[in-house]
């Protein structure tokens, strides 16, 4: 069947969102969607007008146990089972920096002992997400690639640099954040997604622990959060 | 046809912003977010999964699941209250399939009186189905949309929206040729879709923002 007809694919996404697809085509679907955008979009249109459908169902609040179950499985309690957030999995960097030749820097240093020549901090960026999450989520047409991030010693500035092609559609454009251990995203930004961006900032590392880049609308974030997916994250270590 | 995201409700605003801030591992965030949104959540699953332990883990599984895909979501694509229900109204039916095809039709209800609404009849002191979605249409175009269906298309998409019920559960409980209530459905869908794109372009013609 060729799922990128758009009346056949309206027809499937309509028969899936109203519930009434079922069993093995309902599956089949599902599987179809992270490789056809035609028929990921039907869906997503077709989500769009039946949602409002559901706000006039009375709420009920869960018991208070779920929430405790919840916890429990996203981490802390049992952080064995849970997974690693994606910024902690990522030791491909130390191996990438070690090849750089940079030495570990004491947080010390970074926040500007002078007079000490020290090396930037380079930070690389990895898909925040395996390519088949991020097809399922509609990355907006980004090709799988990582960004470096140079950080001067002194802490005020921030090169960023793609390490291959990054497509990002017209209407949209990458926003660099910095992520604290806790607490909200900074933004640092908008950087460009196919040459050097130098992002200058008092303190870019001031309570950093990760730099993320999310897909935003042109124009970046009106919110002061991310509202586009995550695509790349680096954990910072000093 | 995604609503542009200046014209959000607050509401919407906000759960975009906790769940960006989610994705970022934010848990006193993700924790905002359970509070805000799992009510309704829990509402639309028990409506399609009666069974009250096993909404809860429904609820459960999809919370796990927000937290680990909340880096995924993309506003630019879908409001969040939308990603969150499809994700939640996705669990609940799997789980009838799980569950086999346990029927949670109310057996002998029979349909002695045509013109009785077999939709208002239920025991419960939920809302029936029909009554939700003429509250639910007040939200938006749907209203006058819906208004434009005919009853037995109203009440097809009504049985299987918002309970879950497959096309056979529909005509079994509507007492129909199954061939009959698949059509009502699909009908009731083109007509709807076809209804809110008109309202949609008439709406772009007659406000300011549309020329800009």
């Amino acid at each position: 069947m060729d799922y990128s007809r758009p009346d056949l694919a309206d027809r499937l996404a309509a028969d899936y969102v109203a519930g009434t697809l079922r069993g093995p085509a309902r599956r089949r679907l599902e599987a179809l969607l992270p490789a056809h955008p035609v028929l990921r979009r039907a869906v997503h249109d077709w989500q769009d007008r039946l949602a409002p459908l559901t706000a006039s169902i009375a709420p009920q609040t869960p018991p208070a146990m779920v929430w405790s179950r919840i916890e429990a499985r996203i981490g802390g309690a049992a952080p064995a089972a849970a997974r690693q957030r994606w910024w902690q999995q990522l030791v491909v960097w130390q191996g990438f920096t070690a090849v750089a030749g940079v030495a570990v820097l004491s947080l010390a240093v970074l926040l500007g002992s002078p007079g000490e020549p020290a090396a930037p901090i380079i930070v690389v960026l990895n898909a925040a997400t395996p390519p088949a999450a991020q097809a399922g989520a509609g990355a907006g047409g980004v090709v799988n690639a990582s960004f470096v991030a140079s950080i001067s010693a002194d802490g005020r500035a921030l090169v960023t640099r793609p390490l291959s092609n990054v497509a990002v559609q017209a209407d949209r454009a990458l926003e660099l954040w910095s992520v604290p251990a806790s607490g909200a995203p900074r933004s640092l930004g908008l950087i460009s997604a196919d040459a050097a961006t130098v992002v200058k900032r008092n303190k870019v590392l001031a309570g950093t622990a990760a730099l993320a880049v999310s897909l935003e609308p042109a124009g970046g974030s009106t919110t002061g959060a991310p509202s586009g997916p995550v695509l790349y994250v680096g954990k910072l270590s000093l | 046809m995604a609503l542009p995201r200046a014209e959000w409700s607050d509401r919407s605003q906000e759960l975009a912003q906790l769940l960006g801030r989610a994705g970022l591992g934010d848990r006193a965030a993700f924790a905002t977010l359970y509070q805000r949104s799992s009510p309704h959540l829990f509402a639309v699953i028990l409506r399609i999964n009666r069974d009250q332990a096993q909404a809860e883990d429904i609820l459960q599984e999809v919370y796990v699941n927000v937290w680990r895909a909340a880096a995924g979501f993309d506003a630019a694509q879908s409001q969040p209250m939308t990603w969150l229900t499809s994700i939640a109204r996705n669990r609940a039916i799997d789980s009838l399939r799980r569950a086999g095809a346990q029927p949670r039709l109310d057996s002998g209800h029979a349909m002695d009186d045509e013109d009785n609404n077999v939709y208002d009849q239920t025991a419960d002191e939920a809302p029936g189905p029909l009554e939700l979605l003429s509250q639910a249409a007040d939200a938006r175009q749907l209203q006058h949309c819906m208004a434009a269906l005919s009853a037995p298309q109203r009440q097809s998409l009504a049985l299987a929206y918002y309970d879950g019920l497959s096309h056979a559960e529909v005509a079994e409980k509507m007492d129909q040729p199954l061939g009959t209530v698949k059509s009502w459905v699909r009908r009731a869908l083109l007509a709807l879709k076809s209804c809110l794109e008109h309202a949609a372009v008439a709406d772009r013609a007659t406000s300011p923002r549309a020329k800009t």
